[in-house]
Parts: C-alpha cells; structure tokens; sequence
C-alpha cells in the first residue's frame, strides 16, 4: 500500500499516517498476545514503518509517538461506552456490544503492558 | 473468510448501525467532535496533520480507508483543500457524501469505492495522501 501511496503522490508529496503496531523485539508469547489484542488492522511484526517508508520510495521519514492518547482513547471508549450500555446494547445488539468493551479491555491491557503502540509517521516522495 | 474480507465485514457492519444520541454522545466525549470517527484518531492529532501535510487551497489531498470521511472532510473543511474519500464499505462513504454536503464542502470532496492496494488513479495526481489506522 505505501508503494502504491509514492506512486500516487507527486515528487515531494507528502504522506502522513497514524499506525497502531506491534513493536519489535517481542517473545512468541507476547506477539501472539498483542495480536489479539489488537485491532484487526494491526501491522504484523517484521520490517517496521520506517523501513517500509524508504523502500516505498519516501524520504525524510519522522516518527511521533502518541502511545499514551491511544491508551487514553481506548480506555475513554471502553468507558463512555459502559455508560451507555443500555442504549448501545440495543442498537448494537448484545453480543456485539459485549465483544466490543471486552476488546477494549484486552487492548488497553496489551498497550500498558508494552504490547501495542500508535504512531504517526510522516514523510516526503523524492523529488 | 480472510482477515481482510472479515476487517471489511466488521467495518461495514459498523458503519451500517443507526447513529444514536448515545454513539454521538459517546464520540464527542472520545474524539472531541461528531466527525464520524470510530477508531482513535482525536481532533487534535486531525489538527497535527494539516502543517505535516501542508495543507492550503488548492493542496488534493487523498484520504485512504477514509470510513465515515474522518479526517479528509474535516481536514477539507479547515484547510480549504481539495479531498478525494478512498474506501471499500458502502455505508462508510454514503454518510461521508452526507457529512461533506451538510458540511458544504460537495465541490471539493470526492468519493470512490476502493481498496487501499488498487487505488484507481493516475500516478502523481496528489498533494498529499492521509490514512488512519488502515494498514
């Protein structure tokens, strides 16, 4: 998708993207962990932003850290949800509502135990 | 059904669901605003792309995996840039048609049922191109 990205853009276009990722150097156990716990659009582990950035094509590649607003929203979503769990409950039906605050739950454990960050990266087509 | 057809799925689902006093509520409370966002994605971090993307008028911004059209519409509407919507789920981008209308921005805002790795458009047509939390 970054390829295709580079290829839309034109020479010094900008790219700018938030990403909730797994980070490196995790064991098999706890990848496995954040891979549940995390969003089913997950980046998998393996070659990291940055470096999928430059081999799109993109240069001047930044990383900005927002680690701590997504465990925020996560549990503020988790939160504001279960007060409304009645109404929501009923439009979205039980199981679903259920399966959606027990996700929050899963992920804002997986983020404070170093399994998931968010970043947003940003960079440049060459020109 | 693969991952991807089953996040697909899961999206379509969700952006199918009534839009209830309590979802608004609920979103104004996590996001800061009812633009239509259901991932994490703040109005303030939708504020930190406009000078990372350099965004003006005139800027044709790319908005991919642009759901209910968070943030493109928004960043449409505070930059005065011009915003193509890329998405696949039907719901996502009929009420993103609806948000740029009631947001008056139609004559800038474009729409097209796509996925992310087969974008339909000629090389080196955008300014800048935006995603959030799609890959």
């Amino acid at each position: 998708m970054l390829r295709a990205c580079n290829r839309l853009l034109r020479p010094a276009g900008r790219i700018a993207f938030y990403t909730i990722f797994i980070p490196s150097g995790l064991s098999q156990a706890e990848y496995r962990r954040a891979a549940r716990a995390g969003p089913s659009a997950v980046t998998s582990r393996g070659r990291q932003q940055p470096d999928l950035l430059r081999s799109a094509g993109f240069t001047g590649v930044r990383e900005i850290d927002v680690t701590a607003a997504f465990l925020r929203a996560t549990r503020a979503w988790h939160e504001a949800r279960a007060r409304y769990a009645g109404q929501l409950s009923q439009a979205e039906g039980e199981a679903s509502f259920r399966e959606r605050q027990r996700d929050y739950r899963l992920q804002a454990r997986a983020i404070e135990a170093g399994l998931l960050r968010r970043s947003l990266f940003v960079a440049e087509r060459a020109a | 059904m693969t991952r991807n057809k089953d996040t697909i799925s899961r999206f379509h689902d969700r952006y199918s669901l009534p839009v209830t006093d309590a979802a608004l509520a609920v979103e104004r409370e996590v996001i800061g605003a009812n633009v239509g966002a259901s991932g994490y994605t703040t109005v303030a971090q939708a504020d930190a792309l406009i000078p990372e993307l350099r965004l003006r008028p005139g800027t044709l911004l790319l908005d991919v995996g642009a759901g209910r059209g968070w943030p493109g519409i928004y960043l449409a509407q505070e930059t005065g840039c011009r915003v193509v919507l890329a998405d696949i789920p039907a719901p996502g981008l009929a009420a993103a048609v609806k948000r740029a209308r009631e947001g008056r921005i139609s004559d800038r805002a474009s729409f097209v049922r796509a996925a992310a790795e087969h974008l339909p458009f000629q090389s080196g047509m955008f300014d800048a191109v935006v995603h959030t939390d799609t890959l």
